[in-house]
């Protein structure tokens, strides 16, 4: 196919014509392949899973050396500003102390009450814990790479979390990495609510990094700026009373909410058995269903 | 050109480099490997540094690796980079044909004209990743896609340079 005529020879045409015939081929493959992954995704998790394999090591290396890098610059920029950071820090240890105090008068209260309602509640214990070490560079899905995978007992549909907030959910998995289906992705639905004042709302990703949140019930608008969502653990994908969002900007019918972990800071990120094993089961059937 | 023939033999073992013919194909999947590296973005503003270096190689050269082997690359890309697998060997063969549909029908060529085709496939590119993610549910509006197009056709000049030399280096001149 190098040229448009490669001349008298018989043989260099034909392999024009079958080099041509080849390409056609690569296209009709590659759209049958499409759309296989696209009506049923489960189908090339194996391949999916080796990839990641593959990769993962590689970035859970440079990883290191980034965030070596910077550790050195955010450190030498600690020294700098330690008289002032250390007077700020004094004032804040004092402050949570007090809350801590408070907590804790809360936590003693919430059990006796848990223990008068005879409540149950499954005992939350960490699957397994990794590095976010990196991400879709290039597409309107948002996903990250986690440097943890089927060996740790990782499994798909898990919850992902960071000390700071939820993270995502476990979409494919390999033997030493998995990747993450982040808040921030659109196809990406929380259910949560207000801290504030318990009111449920749905969080959507807008796949730009940031949340959309909408408000279960119509009416007036609920938010205020600064407010933070936690999980419900409706549905029972997400554990309940984890941190999702901050309100930064107000809509008509909702708003715009920052993800409280920023995957791209979240040093380590916890996997957690999913909240009702069950959800994840029925949570892959109308997956499957709505894919066109 | 006695003058040249009289100069010092500094051109004497210059040749191509062993395994020559597999560098173009080596360096795109080295481009796909980029997606690989530890840097957590949570805007998606990247480049396709795998498509990026595709269609650099394919308007330097008309024959940088035979027409067929988009697709396996295009695999290759799709397993690494998480899209939808098929998008890229579909694309990337694609992306073969059209550039030599190009080919006959351009009568000549400068660097403007490679940069506006570049952007062309570069938009088309996004384009099909916003279409393919709103049917699997991810309708976000094409404004977002914006951003990282415009940074994709910016790139184009720097990867074409790159691949440029690679090229040069690989022929041993």
């Amino acid at each position: 196919m190098a040229t448009a005529r490669p001349g008298w020879s018989r043989r260099a045409q034909y392999g024009l014509f079958f080099s041509f015939l080849a390409v056609i081929a690569g296209i009709v493959i590659g759209l049958i392949l499409l759309a296989v992954s696209l009506i049923a995704p489960k189908t090339f998790d194996g391949l999916r899973g080796v990839a990641l394999d593959v990769t993962g090591p590689v970035a859970t290396a440079l990883h290191e050396v980034s965030v070596t890098a910077q550790g050195l610059v955010t450190g030498a920029d600690d020294y700098w500003d330690a008289a002032r950071q250390n007077g700020e820090l004094k004032r804040e240890r004092k402050a949570m102390l007090q809350r801590m105090v408070e907590a804790k008068a809360i936590h003693q209260e919430n059990l006796q009450l848990k223990a008068a309602l005879q409540l149950r509640q499954r005992v939350r214990d960490t699957v397994a814990t990794g590095r976010i070490v990196g991400s879709s560079f290039n597409s309107p899905r948002r996903f990250a790479i986690l440097s943890a995978g089927s060996r740790d007992g990782v499994g798909e549909g898990m919850p992902v979390r960071s000390a700071s907030g939820l993270v995502g959910r476990i979409v494919d998995v390999g033997d030493f990495a998995s990747r993450v289906l982040l808040v921030s992705d659109r196809t990406s639905i929380v259910p949560a609510r207000l801290l504030r004042n318990g009111i449920p709302v749905i969080v959507q990703g807008r796949g730009d990094g940031t949340v959309e949140i909408r408000p279960l019930e119509v009416g007036r608008n609920p938010f205020r700026p600064g407010d933070i969502i936690i999980t419900s653990g409706t549905g029972g994908l997400y554990p309940p009373l984890v941190p999702v969002a901050r309100v930064v900007t107000l809509k008509d019918d909702g708003g715009i909410a920052l993800p409280l972990s920023d995957p791209a800071t979240t040093s380590f990120a916890i996997v957690e058995p999913a909240f009702e094993p069950t959800a994840i089961a029925a949570e892959a059937e109308p997956a499957a269903d709505t894919a066109p | 050109m006695v003058r040249a023939a009289l100069s010092s033999p500094k051109r004497f073992g210059h040749a191509p480099r062993p395994l020559a013919l597999f560098v173009p194909a080596a360096t795109v999947i080295a481009a796909s490997l980029l997606s690989a590296l530890p840097i957590v973005s949570t805007s998606g503003w990247f480049p396709d540094f795998g498509y990026l270096a595709l269609i650099s190689w394919r308007l330097l050269r008309a024959d940088p690796w035979p027409a067929w082997w988009a697709a396996p690359l295009g695999f290759v890309n799709d397993l690494f980079t998480g899209y939808p697998i098929g998008f890229s060997i579909a694309l990337w063969s694609a992306t073969m044909l059209a550039l030599d549909l190009v080919d006959r029908r351009t009568l000549w060529r400068d660097y403007w004209i490679e940069w506006m085709v570049a952007a062309v496939l570069i938009a088309l590119n996004e384009w099909l990743h916003w279409r393919v993610a709103r049917l699997i549910g991810a309708d976000i509006p094409f404004s977002m896609m914006l951003p990282q197009l415009l940074i994709s056709v910016c790139a184009f000049p720097l990867s074409a340079w790159a691949v440029s030399r690679v090229d040069r280096w690989r022929l041993g001149r």
